[in-house]
């Protein structure tokens, strides 16, 4: 068993190469995927074998639609039963505008991915009201119409007889005198859409993807719009599914309603499970057994290849859920870090001493939060009555009170999670009493929740990242840039489960700080620490206050806790402010002493 | 005019009370499991399948025909128990709490698939030993009838089973309160395979009694469950009074659009339907609100 | 009867419970206390068969039944009572009492008496008998979720903050209920945030604060350990 600890001075940090920071530990996988798109893509066309040929270049267009189901599914959190439908969309736009209207196939790629992605957009209305199984509904109904339309309207798509195309350019060996120009298209989009799809998993968009997928809440403390996530995702599935739509045309050289059955759309999603989602070879190996093992190398059972996605993909659900190669890759993950733990030395991280005291900085009268005669009910239960709360700048300021005294739901009130029914809230002279929580989050407030959370899919680096990709306000006493060097060096790859959860807590608020917020709400942060991470806890919080001149509001029932690190509390009870000023002035209010007495306090 | 209105109420009602029964088994399921079961289509084709393979040894007499009406019902349910098995089974481990979606539409694949090897694509057609009625001066199948009567009579057995058997009010306590129900030690997996089964009888019987008038054909399941989702949907999921309103009035719609446009765009129509209500009122008209908001 | 040691248990990755032991006899009522957050709710539901315990053993009769579902352990006699008065809102008060008892083998003559016994202890269920669960009041619903629990005759009780939500003049008669309910040979086992509550009918008490056992000791001797506790301390709270 390993431990990594902080060391005390920050080292300076080390240059990474181009490579490491663009794509990271996810750099083999994209070689070995583009090693194997290529081989399959050119090596048959080199031994000159049209069969083979073929086969492999509907392989590799189906693995380009695989691949943005992945990014649909995993990264954006969509189910979409529907892709087979944008798909052909893409095809029928391309043929039709190629043959029935004369337009240059150069040009009639334009028009096809515009249908795609106008079918993307279709996609993401529903999206922004339902998810998960209804989501699925409604893109697998779009799946079935789209033959039946195209029968439908036979005027314009040709209806059963469906469109011939020819290019047969595109399919003579005439580069090096060996290779089509189709294949090496096929491999070259086929690969870059692979590592687009590696770009966009590691960028800024990616990351607010999934964390919006993950969990909508967190998303939007971060400033993240969950809708607006899920619209540029169907966004740029479609048009990826719509690029390998509109060479499928080329390969084949027919488009008709049989072209675009129900069938593929069940193969762009079983081929994402059965491969394993979220992994970036998974689309290349799931297709590869979904499609190639069934059509091409069983010829004879050709009518088992859909039992064979069934009993597939129904095997992978009950044996292996994270799919071969996600499969492979916890084996391999788990092996490499068989008890490794990470004990996180955060002060040191943020340039403080350890028990050196901390410089008290100066009291400011300044307000930064205001709720004036705030009320807010849900039916008949008045959460939050008539409350008045100030929070000054740079204060550590505690909210407590019993369970159903209103301190939550105040807490969500501030950080736009609950609308005041009656009443106002100012932070900072702006009236934010009616914004949604992801503009207020813009405004420089950030959260955390009861559970922590931490995302299993990212790493512990990236999900302290998307803390600083939330930076959404300058603030005067940003943490240094070598402290948040020094931050990555460490964390690094790591997987949230090597650190415990004590230390998940410091996580999160290490987040919250990074994201420069002025003011941080913490909700009832302390639970599940041990009295020696609590006290920890408390002293992060005051250097935090100190050094960086963060204002906090802190929900919790740890009343020492409350009483050791706030500068001024307010109590609740049953939806009112009982009391409210320093420490020293509110354990003296008779109001409160009952509160204590009540409790095992007694 | 009114003729026509005519034909298209009776048989849209006809057309709708099949949409109620698929809901209505959707339901039991779904209330006691969460599960939305994509197979139940093709579970349903199956039921219309068994009334096939008896047609095929010649013209039923209405005696056999009603001695096979429970063994269809009694081997679709043996299938949906299984297929309930399955779908279960990862649940209790792994932290994907949405497998299902995945593993029942695997099963609905596989039961489409199977059909597709021993019949090919073409829908068979099955025969049944019962007159066509007379209503509006137009020839009705007699299974439009009888699925009207089917849905009364499986709404009412349901209401019975629900509200007066043991077992029955267990598994609906399943939905009202699932942590009230294991803390009273109520064998929850067992229940819900109960209603898998139970959802099983009421699907095989309503394909079985229906088969002379439905395509039953290795890719018509998918329809099927759409519809019956559809209808779900505009009733309200999990009410079974939903079913039985949302069913006929998404069949009167599809009857309707089907005269004005023309058979291939039943689905379009049925999918702007569902599209809508989901958009603007997602819990249906007898909902519990808790249809899944965003 | 039941006797846990060493219990670490929590949600997901929140641990809540550190290293707690509790234990109950025959005819014992066990009071444990704590503020929120505490873990009370969690000790009970790891008893109960809802949480599998990270760390350390649930003995019940002498059978390691750590980990097991609150199935098997209803079949075995041990019974939770949720917190919030959590019925079956739209079945009746009568039928609610037979899916208490639907879990245990059948036994007529048994459950027929245990319903006698509970209607006339609670009087008003006995008028509502066909009504249902969800027009009663709290207090009402909260004397039939006892009554759920007791028609399943359990030899040990769990009983998650059987007060919340109840009317000061309610708790007397539950509180007597479950004095005698112990008496007749079942161990119980009552969670209370607040003290005073339920101290008068308990025979041992049991303080949990932050996850760990801070203290236990005879219900009668509870307030004065309290003080002494509390004089210890040195925050303000006091």
């Amino acid at each position: 068993m390993s431990a990594v600890t902080l060391p005390n001075q920050p080292a300076a940090p080390a240059r990474q190469s181009w490579i490491q920071a663009r794509f990271g530990s996810d750099f083999r996988e994209l070689l070995i995927g583009a090693i194997l798109i290529a081989a399959t893509g050119l090596i048959p066309d080199i031994a000159n074998s049209s069969y083979w040929t073929h086969a492999f270049e509907l392989v590799n267009i189906f693995i380009i639609a695989s691949i943005c189901q992945n990014l649909l599914l995993v990264d954006a959190g969509q189910t979409s039963f529907g892709m087979g439908a944008i798909f052909g969309l893409a095809g029928y736009g391309a043929a039709i505008a190629n043959t029935m209207h004369g337009v240059s196939y150069t040009w009639s790629i334009v028009l096809g991915l515009l249908a795609s992605l106008a079918g993307g957009v279709l996609f993401a209305l529903p999206a922004l009201r339902v998810q998960h199984f209804y989501l699925g509904f409604v893109t697998l109904s779009a799946a079935v119409v789209l033959p039946e339309l195209a029968m439908a309207f036979n005027t314009y798509t040709n209806g059963i007889i469906g469109i011939s195309l020819q290019f047969d350019e595109m399919h003579k060996r005439t580069i090096f005198g060996m290779i089509s120009p189709l294949s090496l298209v096929v491999v070259v989009v086929t690969i870059a859409v692979l590592v687009i799809h590696a770009l966009i998993h590691r960028s800024l968009l990616g990351r607010r993807m999934r964390i919006a997928a993950e969990s909508p809440e967190a998303a939007q403390a971060l400033g993240v719009s969950p809708g607006m996530m899920r619209f540029i995702a169907f966004l740029v599935a479609g048009v990826g599914t719509g690029i390998a739509g509109v060479i499928y045309p080329v390969i084949v050289g027919f488009v008709g309603p049989t072209s675009f059955s129900l069938d593929i759309s069940i193969l762009f999603f079983f081929a994402v499970i059965v491969g394993g989602r979220g992994t970036l070879l998974g689309p290349i190996i799931g297709v590869w057994i979904l499609y190639l093992l069934p059509n091409i190398l069983l010829a004879e059972f050709v009518n088992w290849r859909l039992i064979a996605y069934g009993v597939a993909a129904l095997l992978i659900m009950i044996l292996m859920p994270d799919g071969i190669v996600g499969g492979f890759n916890n084996w391999r993950r788990k092996k490499r870090s068989a008890g490794q733990r990470l004990d996180l030395n955060v002060a040191a991280v943020l340039g403080t001493q350890q028990g050196a005291p901390a410089e008290h900085a100066p009291k400011s009268d300044q307000v930064l939060v205001e709720v004036k005669q705030g009320r807010k009910t849900f039916g008949k239960v008045v959460a939050v009555d008539n409350a008045d709360l100030v929070v000054k700048v740079g204060e550590i300021h505690g909210l407590v009170g019993a369970n159903g005294s209103g301190k939550t739901s105040l807490l969500n009130v501030l950080s736009g999670f609950s609308r005041l029914d009656a009443g106002s809230l100012h932070v900072d002279g702006v009236d934010i009493t009616r914004l949604s929580p992801h503009r207020i989050a813009r405004l420089g407030i950030g959260r955390t929740f009861q559970t922590p959370r931490i995302f299993g899919n990212m790493s512990l680096w990236e999900n302290i990242q998307i803390g600083r990709d939330a930076r959404f306000s300058g603030s005067k006493t940003p943490i240094p840039e070598a402290s948040v060097e020094m931050l990555r060096q460490t964390l690094g790859e790591g997987s949230p489960d090597w650190v415990p959860h004590g230390q998940r807590r410091l996580l999160e608020v290490m987040r919250v700080a990074l994201q420069e917020s002025k003011l941080l709400l913490l909700d009832e942060p302390a639970a599940g620490l041990s009295p020696e991470e609590r006290k920890q806890f408390g002293a992060l919080l005051r250097q935090l206050r100190d050094q960086y001149g963060k204002t906090f509001v802190l929900v919790e029932h740890d009343l020492d806790l409350v009483w050791g690190v706030a500068d001024r509390i307010t109590v609740m009870d049953a939806g009112r402010i009982v009391a409210s000023g320093t420490p020293e002035e509110v354990a003296k209010d008779p109001a409160v002493r009952h509160m204590f007495i009540e409790s095992s306090h007694a | 005019m009114i003729e026509e209105l005519g034909i298209i109420f009776v048989r849209g009602v006809g057309l709708g009370a099949i949409f109620t029964l698929i809901a209505l088994s959707f339901n039991v399921v779904q209330s006691s499991s969460g599960i939305l079961n994509f197979a139940q289509g093709n579970m349903f084709v199956l039921g219309g399948f068994i009334a096939f393979m008896i047609s095929a040894q010649g013209d039923p007499s209405r005696l056999m025909w009603f001695a096979i009406l429970p063994v269809a019902g009694i081997a679709i349910a043996l299938l949906l128990t299984f297929q309930g098995w399955v779908t279960l089974l990862p649940l209790r481990f792994s932290t994907q709490q949405n497998s299902w979606i995945i593993t029942t539409m695997a099963a609905s694949t596989i039961i489409g698939a199977v059909m597709l090897l021993l019949k090919g694509p073409w829908a068979q057609t099955a025969s049944a030993p019962f007159e066509p009625f007379n209503i509006f001066g137009t020839r009705t199948p007699a299974p439009y009838i009888m699925a009207m009567i089917a849905c009364v009579v499986w709404y009412v057995v349901l209401r019975w089973f629900l509200t007066k058997t043991l077992t029955g009010l267990a598994i609906s306590a399943l939905s009202q309160d699932l942590e009230a129900a294991r803390a009273a030690g109520l064998k929850v997996r067992r229940l819900q395979l109960i209603a898998f089964a139970i959802s099983g009888l009421v699907i095989g019987t309503a394909g079985y009694i229906v088969a002379p008038i439905i395509s039953i054909a290795a890719d018509t399941g998918i329809k099927y469950v759409l519809n019956g989702f559809i209808a779900s949907v505009v009733g309200g999921m999990g009410s079974d009074i939903g079913a039985m309103v949302g069913g006929p009035l998404v069949g009167v719609l599809t009857m309707f659009a089907i005269y004005e446009f023309g058979g291939h765009f039943q689905n379009v129509v049925s999918l702007l339907v569902l599209v809508l209500v989901l958009m603007f009122v997602p819990e249906g008209l007898f909902g519990r609100a808790r249809a899944r908001r965003v | 009867m039941l006797e846990a040691k060493n219990i670490s248990a929590g949600y997901g990755s929140v641990p809540v419970l550190r290293d707690v032991d509790v234990a109950v006899n025959k005819g014992e009522i066990v009071l444990i206390v704590g503020e929120n957050g505490a873990g009370k709710s969690t000790l009970l539901r790891t008893l109960g068969g809802f949480i599998k315990p990270e760390r350390g053993t649930v003995t019940y009769n002498g059978e390691d039944v750590t980990g097991q579902s609150p199935e098997k352990l209803v079949r075995k006699g041990l019974r939770l009572v949720l917190d919030g008065h959590r019925v079956f809102p739209e079945i009746s008060v009568f039928d609610n009492l037979r899916l208490g008892a639907a879990a245990k083998p059948a036994d007529k003559a048994g459950f027929d008496r245990a319903v006698e016994n509970i209607l006339t202890v609670f009087p008003i269920l006995k008028e509502k008998l066909r009504a249902y669960a969800r027009d009663l009041s709290g207090g009402q619903q909260q004397m039939l979720a006892l009554g759920q629990a007791f028609v399943a005759q359990p030899t040990v009780l769990l009983c998650d903050e059987p007060s919340t939500g109840l009317a000061q003049a309610l708790l007397p008669p539950i509180l007597t209920f479950l004095k005698n309910w112990a008496a007749s040979g079942t161990a119980i086992i009552i969670v209370e945030q607040h003290i005073d509550i339920a101290l008068p009918v308990a025979d041992r008490a049991m303080v949990i604060e932050r996850g760990q056992v801070k203290l236990s000791c005879a219900a009668s001797d509870l307030k004065e350990q309290l003080r002494k506790l509390n004089e210890g301390r040195s925050t303000a709270a006091v």
